[in-house]
């Protein structure tokens, strides 16, 4: 049996990033073992809690490296939570590891073993700006939670706003899971800014926009925030707290692009909702690009394999290169099952799977276009684009 | 100016959540000398008895009601039926803190196992907004100040003038002698229990309103400034933590006008070593340290 461990949060503030990222690896699973494993073997998920802190993430992937059932060929996580404490130990330990971390500092990425498919935090922050800007914005607040995920994209969308002429007061760095933040709520409404960047954590969020609804007169400006606040939890808490439909119609999160048709959509979508058993209310999940991503992630590392014909991680890790980048003859598969098939009739292949095209860069860190979707559950239509060619031009 | 009378009223609120909550921890710690790390999940669970009630109809009064008697009945339960037998088999402070921190676990990990990782909203309303000056309230968030006034007040005249409350400060200053003189410590020691729960339940509701939503692990969550609000007036003493609570509420709120918010704890925490290291034992229990719980 080939074992995955989706190594992230599953207690803790970030909690919800252990079940979101098993949502992806579960329904993955089951289509590569429906398709006849990888090379004889059937393959598996299990989860390390890294509870969202590096001081209890480092035993327990210590643990999970000398424990894990079966043979472990790949890794799912870690968050901004703990991959810098974490990513040393699975580097050492030759594992390939797709992380779910934004954090600036893995830029520049030097081990080869780190495979980072969704844009880096302080793209984000760009084109958090730029969406603003498009919206006509010229004055904004931003209140992001104090931890290290909820800072990285600060500093570009300061700089990139800036750039754009607009104005970004104040900047309120927030200390998660207090009681309340009433005194912080009334900067921002004595700041009357036209809308608020915002990560928080689910529980933070709830208070602060509650508060902040209470607070101000003319109800809640609009929000826009990352993909954090995309997850279940945050829509459950936050919408709980100011109503579902003024969430609905005053937040938009920008999140990178994750199409919701095509073959490979569908083919994921499918095994996700096929996965009720293991996946408590898939539906949830149908287009969460942090689901989706592991999704691909799993997929790509089975494909690795067999054009490796070796399951060894140290062997196929090179392949994870030549099966997702664009190359001459390659014959473009959505499925595990095209990919095999491909694969076992000695051609090329280039997966582009649920989340779309990824083209790595010599630091394996692939960053493409974003979209704006309302922060609801399953916002399946974006309602703006924000292109790699804009964020870019931010980020000289 | 008008900002910092502002974060005062806004500390106001803070204060009266953690005074419920630290007068409820202290009032049972100075009589049972059991420092019972489940107090938050004590809280928590509590918050889900008032989550109850209001599924079934429930407005908010009923909702504190049952949030006060589900926090007293299960702290009376986890004395009688966990605490009490580690005491009596000799299980001492370092030991019975172990057993409070398992009981916090095992509450948590309950709720949270039969629940999931889900916010929860009581449906009580978020009440209407009144502007005091430079002030600003909801009518919740008046009715929880008032409820703390009336529940110091209250905890004010029971240990001064009843004899219960004599009781309490008796078996707090000396169990062995309480008993001797014919007073019943072990009733004494499950009223401190009921007490102290309802405290407990009561402060969990209000943090439940406060927060907008509560999860499982909500009251746990916050238990580290009630501790230290208990610390800072000192522990076993109510009006101690009545004042520590003032102080960690109002300190923390004025400090996020004047350095950056994400520091507001940290200012709070400041003053409380501050404090400690003028008066190592806390606000009040040097005053009172011959006295068992100050009255």
């Amino acid at each position: 049996m080939l074992t995955f461990q989706v190594a992230i949060a599953f207690t803790g503030t970030d909690a919800p990033f252990g079940p979101e990222t098993m949502a992806g690896c579960i329904p993955a699973a089951k289509l590569i073992n429906d398709g006849g494993g990888v090379l004889g073997h059937k393959v598996q998920c299990q989860s390390t809690n890294t509870q969202g802190d590096p001081a209890d993430a480092v035993p327990a992937i210590e643990k999970m490296l000398a424990t894990t059932p079966g043979y472990l060929v790949g890794v799912l996580g870690p968050s901004s939570d703990e991959a810098s404490a974490v990513m040393p130990l699975l580097e050492e330990a030759k594992i390939p590891t797709f992380p779910v971390t934004g954090q600036p500092e893995f830029d520049k990425n030097a081990s080869p073993y780190f495979w980072r498919t969704l844009p880096a935090d302080d793209t984000l922050g760009y084109a958090m700006a730029v969406w603003a800007k498009q919206k006509g914005y010229t004055s904004a607040a931003a209140v992001f939670g104090n931890s290290v995920g909820g800072q990285a994209q600060v500093p570009t969308l300061k700089q990139g706003f800036s750039e754009l002429g607009a104005t970004l007061n104040p900047v309120i760095p927030i200390a998660e899971g207090l009681g309340s933040y009433r005194t912080e709520v009334q900067q921002v409404v004595a700041a009357n800014p036209q809308a608020i960047f915002t990560e928080l954590d689910p529980q933070s969020g709830a208070t602060f926009y509650s508060e902040l609804q209470q607070q101000s007169t003319s109800g809640l400006p609009p929000i826009v925030g990352d993909q954090v606040i995309l997850e279940p939890a945050w829509l459950s808490a936050v919408g709980g707290a100011v109503g579902a439909s003024t969430l609905l119609n005053t937040c938009v999160a920008i999140q990178p692009y994750a199409p919701t048709q095509g073959a490979a959509y569908d083919a994921y979508n499918t095994a996700l909702l096929g996965s009720a058993g293991q996946v408590q209310k898939p539906d949830q999940y149908s287009t969460d690009p942090y689901a989706m991503d592991p999704y691909d992630s799993v997929i790509t590392m089975a494909l690795a394999m067999l054009e490796a014909r070796s399951t060894n991680p140290a062997t196929y890790n090179a392949h994870i290169l030549t099966v997702l980048q664009p190359a001459s003859g390659a014959v473009e598969v959505n499925t595990f099952a095209e990919g095999k098939a491909a694969l076992t009739a000695g051609k090329h292949i280039r997966y582009v799977g649920a989340i779309g095209p990824v083209d790595f860069n010599q630091y394996h860190n692939s960053t493409g276009s974003f979209d704006a979707v309302r922060c609801g559950p399953n916002q399946n239509t974006p309602v703006g684009t924000i292109s790699a060619a804009d964020v870019a031009a931010l980020n000289k | 100016m008008s900002a910092v009378v502002a974060a005062i009223g806004f500390g106001l609120v803070t204060a009266a959540v953690l005074a419920l909550a630290a007068v409820g921890f202290t009032l049972q710690f100075g009589v049972t000398n059991i420092l019972n790390l489940a107090y938050g999940d004590v809280m928590t669970a509590s918050v889900f008895a008032a989550y109850g009630v209001t599924l079934l109809g429930g407005g908010l009064l009923l909702a504190l009601s049952a949030g006060a008697v589900g926090g007293a009945v299960l702290s009376l339960l986890l004395n009688r039926c966990l605490y009490m037998p580690f005491l009596r088999r000799g299980t001492e402070l370092f030991g019975m803190i172990i057993v409070t921190i398992s009981a916090a676990l095992i509450i948590q990990y309950a709720f949270l196992a039969a629940l999931g990782p889900i916010f929860f909203r009581l449906p009580v309303g978020e009440g209407n907004v009144v502007r005091l000056g430079a002030m600003t309230f909801t009518t919740n968030e008046l009715l929880i100040m008032g409820m703390a006034v009336v529940a110091m007040a209250g905890i004010h005249v029971v240990l001064r003038y009843t004899r219960i409350g004599k009781a309490m400060r008796a078996t707090a200053g000396d169990p062995a002698l309480a008993r001797s003189c014919g007073i019943p410590t072990g009733r004494v020691i499950d009223i401190a229990w009921l007490a102290s729960g309802a405290l407990c339940g009561l402060a969990g509701v209000s943090l439940a309103i406060t927060l907008a939503t509560f999860t499982a692990g909500t009251g746990s969550a916050f238990l580290v400034p009630i501790i230290a609000a208990a610390v800072l007036g000192g522990v076993g003493q109510p009006y101690g933590a009545m004042l520590g609570a003032l102080t960690v509420g109002i300190v923390s709120e004025v400090s996020a006008v004047y350095i950056s918010p994400q520091y507001k704890s940290v200012a709070a925490f400041t003053i409380l070593i501050l404090v400690l290291v003028i008066r190592p034992h806390g606000i009040f229990a040097e005053v009172s340290a011959s006295r068992g719980l100050a009255a």
